[in-house]
């Protein structure tokens, strides 16, 4: 749950530093209790509190560990309890169900709160309900901290009753109204109770407690839980995790409808798109003054849950059944689902017309207090376990065993399966199936009928002849709309021939627009945002299924109603037109549709106020155009000429769609772009989330052609010149479509429905009045470029058209540097003298260097200046050898760089006491200890990414610090791919892989969804090793302050701000350009929000990103950071001449390849590298004494010595406005302990490190019993660390020492287990069981007192086996979705699985003795899989990119057979027993996945050794 | 863009040269064609992220960009590539000594591309294709030029303004125009009709060359002042620096610069030269290092010298760059040039001391102190040894450098101004006298043909922008 965007223009100017309440996010643990009879009883209610404070570490806490982010509970209206309560104070209640209770905080002061309560009052008699009374109820606030009880409101419930005879719905309908009226009008009449009126709940049904609480605290906050007579049939609960500390408690859930566990990636898209759609309302059950009353729907300063509830809310009141509502605003992945039945197929698309997906991981629970469920969005990236008792109870949470059963009153355990819902019907007493729900709702209507009468498909529509350009040559189009030739030749003549994006490496070291000299193209001052932490990204390639670029063209109308006419739109496949598209949708001639186009040019004779003009009459046209009935506007340049000039397209879509949303008119019309500046996957990307809905790219035809014709690109055949031009047109297509995929992938999008409008860029360097006009909700925190100076930038292109034309196109020089081209901080000066000052080890060269690049006003840092101070002589400045160990160098891993640069640099670092960063690749463990000469090569960070190589128990032992790497400053959001080439034998043996074989690292760590996973990494790698101090790295973007502080509320000890321009790895270039911002940025809002929530003293800050000089160092320890990271230039030192070759593996100075010729060429020495650091530190000290700081420590987050320069920079700089960077919070350092966060033992960690002491004293195998429960978690892995301490990754002999445990294990049960272990867990586990596996065996199995058949019941959760690396895995039950995702060399059985199982496995191997889920073996490159298909239907949930499905062979039953018998003979498995029992017949239905990289590697491997 | 793998399975292989003893027979270029390799050694080209080539020519040459459409086979675009930066690639293709190879990053593990090679090859396909032709401006300003020396700078300078719109006019003092293009540097390394054919092309384009008037005695600056808009002044750096020793006048003592402009008259036709250049059957000993010292020896040797010497004052430079000397710096490391192949002994660390004359007048030997470089407050300097060495010869030639314009007529009489070196002062190009702007070595000192075509774009586009407000 968060506000991405709030209404920020206004906003903005309460906050006058970085941070932003809208950035805030949060994630949680939820569940609810009922009886399926219907029966209100006093266990319900107690239950689900029970439940609540087991998922206590689902929550989160601020400063003060006694206040919560928020809890709360939603019950049946407790009718018996309420009754005798009111009667005491002489008040009679109605029949049950016949009056409406509001429970309501209102603001303490008390004048404030009678001014409420007599305006409330009034509505309540104009609404013609009559008051019954009402009742204060009884709170206990002593437990409360002290900034919860600073804003603690006074908790009220008022009791109504209707005048006239309603029956109970149409009274639910005006509670909506009066509730929905009251809270808006009291907060415009009384600003100040925006936070301190609240309507919690206002029903005939239902009644939510809830607030500022930890979850131990709901129950003794609120007394009326603790009452006897206090029964309901059903409670659902929530406990909050928020990255916030700010607080707020009226954002504590339930909400009336939903409690929601996850975030709404598309918040902004779909509250615009709410509050057009709001203006098409019309319903035969609410009276159009309701709802004029109810407006508005959605509201940008709420957050997406409560939003979300809110249009639930609409959606229920109007008439649709709460699941109907659920299936519209969180529909599954249909468009590539070949299972789906028509009839739910053509719900989706039908209603895909009305409403977007509300996209983004989503666990809902909702209730209507006659019904309760629980929906899991598409791609099912949270946890919701189920079971159902035998006693007719229902148990639905994030965590298996936070409301214990006895096992004999199991009757099933189940999970829920991504995109499906579990609804209970507690008058009808039963469960209803998501199968059998959704097959009424979707034969209700007749939806299929409906598309085939309104949906059009443009590849229906004639054909017509492609337009003409106007006036204009091909010469000075190309101009006019800024192309260069390097965008030609390196961006769009890859996508032509290879029909995908291009890669690049080194980062982007070349300014941000607004600091460019060169003319930019709008777009390029938007930053694309991607997800870190509290959501994840997909993989839009791996897990394609979920993702759709589908785009519907027309009118939306009146979403409470539904008709054929709903659905009158064109439907294209992907939203880029082609010249012939675009050509058919001017010229459509069906009944329904009406176009008009609106010309999108300005006149150049007026560079003052040309373009502001031009776009104010295009909006009054475009306004005037859609009131007159047309519902598809093409705004076109296509007639730009030199009188005449292009508004950027991103501009005119941005200004006429706010425009519209405005004037309630935009869901009337679709947007249709035909711009000549739109060529990238960028500028496609920045149009659609500004609004667009289709786009023609016609000036990318042009090249196209060009270069066919000029056989830049090659022929078919020589005559036929259109085909080879249309295969091309569909290259470019796919091309653009995938990386847009990849876009809003990296934001946890999944559909261009959703993503179209959703505004997931941050503008730096635009003011707040463009922003206002154009791209309302935005949050541009520096200001910037006004109308006239985005006309400037238009016009000068112009002029260039004009003066240049005879001459070939400028080169561009951004991503190659050119002497001509864009400036690039690492260009030939400053890398040859930087190479001179480390191997001369001269300070005068080093010199050179850095006053090359101190001055030029081409980094955000380079607009600050120092403040007068009275300076200090030299040698009162702490030694340059303390400041030298607080260096980094930034994580590249063994694989990327060759092993002679990753050592020299670990080398160095260690010698200077600094930090070598391991990367993503693990370590060679001969690295861990010291060498002859007395050097280390061990890198005391390493880094734990999501692809998990090499992460092993021994690995995170031997390290000093551990980091999580949350994103790349180059790539955030995307994963990674090391080719099969680059994997050698020794890169293979590191990573725990088979030589040859691809390895890809997924885009999120498939054990951190949001906030609260990352607190259980945390807390596994704690338990590893603790020791090790924890580092989160985390990429600079709006928002990243209070994902910071979300980090340390998780317990992280460091946080690493990284600069969007790092970054070494090969990435796409669109991602190398235009994602992340810079580390001034989210280094100076990450300091201040953790300043002012008082978490600054739990932990380090970090900062890296093209840190270069003395000067940098200096800036970033003012901003905020203690310590700092430094790649690139280290690279440099060691001989890196910036060649941007990292990923062909062609690297001529033998870093950045594993070719053994190249790496020979390598002559970096650790001497060059401690040469740069000392030069560094040495000018850092002497900025020190100038500013007279003695030492860092006093230094750090002192930006009041920093000015903003007014002079320095290009005409753009001056724009800036850097206050609230420079914002200084009254701090001073005062962290005390490495780690700063230590998380201490429980007493089952103890318990278990003594039996690892035992035995090391014995050398005894023993056996242990213990009971564990669902808090209990990450068992074994202190216990590992042990062993590792002292025997290395050889572990104990097997068997060593058996734990049996009853209950059912938290979270990481067996995590990091090191061999030796044999952990027996009598029960059921939750996520990440045996994760990272370090050769311990684990064994799950059901009770045996459970009646149950174990096959058909969940008894582990999702993502077992993450990144093992050894051991073995005996599961008798179902486990989760993607079962041993990136496992690479673990042996499991299981007698079935989720989604995504054996998901970019590179080893080992996976026995499935069941059913499976969708896209099994996505990206799996290593390992076999053998699954028991005795319905024959796997090869339907099979994804066959990168594996084949084969028979096994006679020696592959063989080893089948025993290891199932040593299934049976661990977990007494019946299933297993009746296969080998049968073992002829059932031998018959394995079948073997065996991934093709990995099958090329073995045949490989033979056929050399059959040759000798 | 390229092959990314090409280096690791392409050698470094130049063109073929014509053998020594056949070369020596006449004045005909060295070089045979480079034929088919061109796109083979273009595929060496690593596509560099920073491409130091790029900064290391003078010119900015889009190297990168040409060797990857020389690669796929397209010399036509490789052709408009290079165009946009150089004016005269068939002059550089032969005649620079290539500081972008020596700033190639392939040099740093490895031989460079080739590329001077490849743009020969580039341009000389361009010509025998038929590429350049005769492009006339697009539109006429009404504004004029005067440009003094036709030069490289002064012909760069020509074209750049012509292509502007402006009427240029070129005054050349000697009878042909191209400067030390012409006059100084020998056919061997560039053939005469190389410069000739350019020059018809830019005169067809409208550009106006005036030869034999020498400004400044035909002329006077301020006559081309007034009817010009704005003057250019190209002279080159052509006051020989001489060595004053006894025995200067003996009779077989001569500059480089008028042996070898002598020698280019005889093979141009012009006349059949001055008797007292001849070295045929001479023992020819010529002072200085440097290129035009190559070329003073590989003219004698193809006039039938009987022996050429050449002494150095500097210590024979190491065989490889040291860690003083680090790649991308120009590398100062012996270079053996196609003269030096051709039969000639190098003297290093040898100091003139006298020349020694028989009664006649005539030079019969030289008399040298060794010498031995060593660094004094900062400042490079030769300190005898105490060693002497008598060198007998027939004649000795002076290619130890030029100091700075020569001044008189145009600047001695104009009050232009000169700067500290001894060259023409300006700022921005322009000099001393509003609109009279000077580029090339008249301006920077003696240095690469590649710099006067480099100052003579820089200094055009000033003009041009100072004609144009």
């Amino acid at each position: 749950m968060s506000n991405h965007f709030s209404d920020l223009s206004k906003k903005n100017k309460e906050y006058s530093g970085l941070y932003h309440p809208s950035f805030e996010h949060d994630s949680c643990g939820i569940g609810f209790v009922a009886n399926l009879n219907g029966k209100q009883e006093r266990k319900i209610v107690e239950g689900a509190i029970t439940m609540l404070e087991n998922m206590e570490h689902r929550g989160g806490q601020g400063a003060e560990p006694n206040s919560g982010d928020g809890a709360g509970i939603l019950v049946q209206i407790p009718h018996s309890f309420l009754s005798k309560s009111l009667q005491r104070s002489g008040l009679v209640l109605p029949l049950e169900g016949s009056y409406g209770v509001g429970n309501t905080f209102f603001p303490k002061e008390k004048s404030l709160q009678r001014k409420c309560i007599t305006e409330l009052e009034k509505y309540i008699t104009n609404f013609k309900l009559r008051l019954i009374g009402y009742r204060n109820i009884p709170v206990n606030n002593s437990s409360l901290g002290k900034s919860a009880k600073d804003t603690e409101p006074d908790h009220i419930q008022f009791f109504v009753s209707p005048l006239d005879d309603l029956d109970q719905n149409t009274l639910e309908r005006k509670l909506v109204v009066l509730r929905k009226y009251a809270n808006r009008t009291i907060h415009q009449l009384f600003p100040d109770t925006y936070d301190s009126f609240y309507i919690s709940s206002l029903s005939s049904k239902t009644l939510i407690y809830k607030g500022q609480l930890t979850t131990a605290q709901l129950k003794t906050y609120f007394l009326d839980l603790q009452e006897k007579e206090f029964k309901s049939a059903l409670a659902l609960v929530h406990s909050r995790f928020s990255t916030n500390t700010t607080p707020k408690w009226k954002l504590a859930q339930p909400f009336r409808y939903i409690a929601h566990n996850g975030e709404i990636n598309t918040i902004a898209g779909n509250v615009n798109g709410m509050s057009s759609k709001t203006a098409l309302f019309k319903d035969s059950l609410f009276t159009e003054q309701e709802l004029e009353l109810v407006h508005p729907i959605c509201d940008v300063r709420r957050s997406d849950s409560s939003n979300l509830d809110n249009v639930v809310e609409i959606l229920t009141a109007s008439g649709r059944s709460l699941p109907h509502a659920m299936m519209m605003l969180v529909p599954e992945a249909y468009e590539n689902d070949t299972n789906m039945s028509a009839e739910k197929k053509s719900f989706y698309k039908y209603h895909a017309h009305l409403m977007e997906a509300w996209d983004g991981p989503a666990s809902l629970s909702f209730t209507d207090g006659e019904i309760v469920g629980a929906i899991l969005d598409r791609n099912g990236l949270r946890p919701s376990r189920y079971t159902l008792t035998k006693d007719g109870m229902v148990i639905m949470s994030s965590e298996a065993g936070s409301l214990p059963v006895e096992p004999l009153n199991v009757l099933r355990k189940g999970r829920l399966e991504p995109g499906k819902m579990f609804v209970a019907d507690l008058k009808q007493g039963r469960i209803i199936t998501d199968e059998e729900i959704k097959d009424q709702i979707c034969k209700a209507r007749p939806y299929e009928k409906w598309l085939l009468e309104g949906e059009v498909d443009i590849n229906t529509l004639p054909a017509v002849s492609e337009k003409a350009h106007g006036k204009s040559t091909y010469e000075e189009r190309l101009r006019f709309h800024g192309y260069t030739k390097e965008e030609i030749e390196r961006v769009l003549l890859p996508m032509f021939v290879e029909g995908k994006e291009a890669m690049g490496s080194m980062g982007a070291d070349n300014p941000i627009a607004a600091l460019s000299e060169q003319p930019q193209h709008l777009s390029h001052y938007f930053r694309q945002r991607f997800a870190q932490v509290s959501n994840p990204p997909i993989d839009s390639i791996r897990e394609r299924s979920v993702m759709s670029l589908t785009t519907l063209l027309g009118r939306t109308r009146n979403v409470l109603d539904a008709t054929s006419l709903h659905c009158q739109k064109i439907r294209l496949e992907q939203p880029v037109l082609s010249n012939a598209d675009i050509q058919k949708l001017r010229n459509i001639s069906i009944e329904g549709f009406s176009v008009h186009q609106i010309e999108t040019l300005f006149y150049a004779d007026n560079p003052q106020s040309g373009l502001e003009n031009a776009i104010k009459s295009i909006c009054k046209e475009a306004d005037f155009a859609v009131k007159s009935g047309n519902n598809l506007l093409i705004l076109s340049d296509r007639n730009a000429d030199k009188n005449r000039v292009a508004i950027p397209a991103l501009l005119a879509v941005g200004a006429i769609h706010h425009y519209l949303i405005k004037q309630g008119v935009r869901s009337n019309v679709s947007l249709i772009v035909e711009s000549g500046d739109t060529r990238t996957t960028h500028h496609f990307a920045t149009l659609f989330g500004y609004g667009a809905n289709a786009v023609n790219p016609y000036m990318v035809y042009d090249i196209l052609r060009h270069s066919v014709k000029n056989n830049r690109l090659e022929k078919d055949s020589d005559k036929d010149y259109l085909s080879s031009y249309f295969k091309y047109v569909n290259n470019y297509k796919e091309a653009i479509g995938n990386g847009l995929l990849k876009i809003f992938a990296k934001m946890g999008i999944s559909t261009f429905e959703s993503y179209q409008g959703a505004q997931i860029f941050e503008p730096i360097g635009i003011s707040n009045r463009v922003i206002e006009s154009c791209f309302n909700g935005s949050v541009s925190r520096i200001s910037g470029l006004d109308f006239e100076h985005i006309a400037k930038e238009q016009l000068d292109k112009l002029t260039e058209a004009i003066s240049q034309s005879q001459h070939p196109l400028p080169y561009g020089g951004v991503y190659h540097w050119r002497i001509d081209g864009e400036y690039h901080h690492m260009n030939p000066k400053t890398i040859t003298s930087l190479q001179r000052a480390c191997r001369e080890g001269s300070y005068e060269h080093f010199k050179t260097y850095s006053n090359l690049l101190d001055g030029n006003g081409r980094s955000l840092r380079h607009l600050l200046e120092f403040k007068q101070r009275p300076s200090i002589p030299l040698d009162e400045v702490e030694e340059v050898k303390f400041i030298l160990k607080r260096f980094a160098t930034g994580a590249m891993s063994f694989g990327s760089i060759s092993h002679e640069a990753h050592s020299t640099l670990a080398i160095a670092m260690n010698r200077i006491g600094a930090k070598s960063n391991s990367g993503e690749g693990g370590e060679d463990e001969i690295r861990f200890g010291i060498k002859k000469d007395g050097d280390s090569e061990n890198s005391a960070i390493k880094q734990i990414a999501s692809g998990r190589f090499g992460v092993t128990i021994n690995y995170l032992t031997n390290a000093v610090e551990l980091q999580i790497k949350m994103a790349q400053g180059a790539k955030p959001g995307e994963g990674g791919h090391l080719p099969g080439h680059k994997v050698d034998d020794w890169i293979g043996r590191v990573r725990h892989s088979t030589p040859g074989v691809g390895l890809i690292s997924p885009p999120p760590h498939h054990d951190i969804y949001s906030i609260e996973d990352l607190a259980q990494l945390i807390h596994d790698l704690k338990r590893a090793n603790p020791k090790a101090r924890v580092s989160v790295k985390l990429v600079s973007l709006a928002g990243v302050g209070t994902i910071a502080a979300g980090v340390v509320k998780a317990k992280a000890d460091t946080v690493l701000i990284s600069g969007m321009d790092g970054g070494t790895g090969a990435s796409p270039l669109s991602s190398i350009q235009h994602a992340g911002v810079p580390w001034e940025l989210g280094l100076a809002e990450a300091h201040q929000t953790l300043v002012q929530s008082r978490l600054r003293d739990r932990v380090l800050l970090q900062t890296d990103g093209m840190i270069r000089t003395g000067r940098d160092l200096a800036i970033a320890t003012l901003l905020g950071a203690e310590e700092w990271g430094v790649a690139t230039a280290a690279l440099i030192a060691e001989g890196c001449v910036m060649m941007r070759k990292c990923h062909l593996n062609t690297c001529p100075v033998g870093i950045a390849t594993q070719n053994p010729e190249l790496r020979k060429l390598f002559s970096g020495k650790p001497e060059h590298v401690i040469n740069m650091f000392t030069f560094m530190a040495m000018e850092l000290r002497e900025i020190m004494a100038e500013l007279g700081f003695r030492t860092i420590e006093e230094m750090i987050g002192q930006s009041y010595i920093l000015k903003q320069n007014q002079k320095a920079g290009n005409w753009k700089s001056g724009l800036l406005d850097l206050a609230p960077l420079l914002l200084y919070s009254n701090w001073s350092k005062s962290i005390k302990g490495i780690p700063a966060q230590p998380i201490p033992n429980t007493t089952l960690d103890n318990r278990l490190i003594e039996a690892v002491h035992t035995y090391k004293e014995s050398l005894i195998p023993a056996e242990y019993v213990f009971d564990i429960l669902n808090t209990d978690r990450s068992t074994g892995t202190l216990a590992s660390h042990e062993v590792a301490k002292w025997r290395g990754s050889a572990g104990l002999p097997n068997k060593a020492l058996q734990f049996n445990f009853r209950g059912s294990a938290g979270q990481s049960f067996g995590a990091f287990g090191s061999k030796g272990l044999f952990l027996n867990l009598i029960g059921e586990s939750n996520d990440y069981t045996g994760k990272g596996l370090s050769g311990a065996q684990i064994v799950i199995r059901k009770p045996s007192n459970a009646n149950v058949m174990a096959h058909e019941n969940i008894i582990c959760g999702n993502v077992a086996l993450y990144g093992a690396t050894s051991g073995e895995l005996y599961v008798n039950g179902i486990a989760g979705e993607r079962f041993c995702v990136r496992n690479s060399g673990a042996s499991a059985v299981a007698e079935g699985v989720g989604d995504h199982a054996l998901e970019y496995m590179t080893g080992g191997e996976a026995i499935i003795l069941g059913k499976v889920g969708k896209n099994f073996g996505a990206g799996m490159s290593g390992g076999i899989g053998y699954v028991y298909d005795y319905e024959g239907t796997f090869l339907s949930k099979f994804n066959s990119d990168s594996a084949d499905v084969e028979v096994p062979s006679t020696s592959d039953l063989v080893h089948l057979k025993s290891r199932i018998q040593e299934h049976v003979k661990y977990t007494d498995s019946e299933l297993g027993n009746q296969i080998i029992r049968n073992w002829e017949t059932a031998k018959t239905s394995f079948v073997k996945i065996f991934p093709r990289d990995f099958k090329r590697v073995l045949e490989a491997k033979e056929s050399m050794e059959a040759y000798g | 863009m390229g092959k990314s793998t090409g280096f690791l399975e392409v050698k470094r292989q130049e063109p073929q040269m014509r053998a020594p003893q056949e070369r020596v027979k006449d004045f005909k270029e060295h070089y045979l064609p480079f034929g088919d390799f061109a796109g083979d050694q273009a595929s060496r080209c690593m596509d560099c992220g920073v491409p130091f080539c790029n900064s290391g020519c003078p010119l900015g040459n889009r190297i990168p960009e040409f060797n990857d459409a020389v690669y796929r086979g397209n010399f036509r675009e490789a052709f408009e590539v290079l165009r946009t930066t150089n004016n005269f690639p068939e002059f550089t293709g032969r005649i620079c000594p290539a500081p972008c190879e020596s700033s190639c990053v392939l040099g740093i593990n490895d031989s460079p591309v080739t590329i001077e090679f490849i743009e020969k090859e580039i341009s000389e396909r361009a010509w025998n294709e038929g590429w350049i032709v005769p492009k006339l401006p697009v539109i006429r300003t009404g504004k004029s030029v005067a440009i003094i020396g036709s030069g490289p700078a002064g012909m760069a300078a020509a074209d750049q303004l012509n292509q502007f719109g402006h009427r240029v006019k070129v005054f050349e003092r000697d009878s042909r125009v191209g400067g030390l293009l012409t006059f100084g540097i020998p056919d061997y390394k560039l053939e005469k009709h190389v410069v000739s054919r350019r020059a018809a092309i830019m005169e067809e384009e409208g550009v106006v060359f005036q030869c034999n008037t020498e400004i400044g005695t035909d002329i006077t600056l301020d006559e081309l002042r007034e009817s010009f808009d704005a003057v250019l002044i190209s002279i080159g750096s052509k006051e020989p620096r001489d060595v004053g020793v006894k025995g200067r006048q003996s009779k077989g003592v001569h500059f480089a610069m008028d042996f070898l402009h002598n020698n280019n008259q005889i093979i141009a036709g012009e006349n059949h030269g001055n008797e007292e250049f001849s070295t045929k059957g001479k023992k020819v000993l010529v002072l200085g290092g440097g290129d035009t010292g190559s070329d003073c020896i590989g003219t004698s040797i193809r006039n039938g010298a009987k022996e050429v010497i050449q002494v150095t004052i500097e210590e024979q430079p190491p065989e490889e760059r040291t860690d003083q000397n680090p790649w991308p710096e120009w590398p100062k490391i012996l270079k053996t040039s196609s003269s030096h192949e051709e039969g000639c002994t190098r003297i290093w660390g040898l100091n003139a001391t006298a020349f020694n004359s028989n009664e006649g007048g005539e030079l019969v030997s030289v008399s040298f102190d060794e010498v031995r470089g060593e660094e004094f407050n900062g400042r490079w300097q030769y300190v005898p040894t105490g060693k002497k060495q008598t060198i007998s010869c027939d004649m000795a030639i002076l290619a130890i450098g030029f100091k700075h314009p020569e001044y008189n007529g145009l600047i001695a009489d104009s009050g232009l101004k000169t700067d500290i070196r001894g060259n023409v002062a300006a700022t921005d190009f322009q000099t001393n006298f509003e609109g009279v702007f000077t580029a090339g070595d008249a301006r920077r000192g003696q240095s690469l043909v590649v710099w006067a075509i480099a100052e003579g774009r820089q200094a055009a586009e000033k003009i041009n922008k100072s004609l144009s407000s």
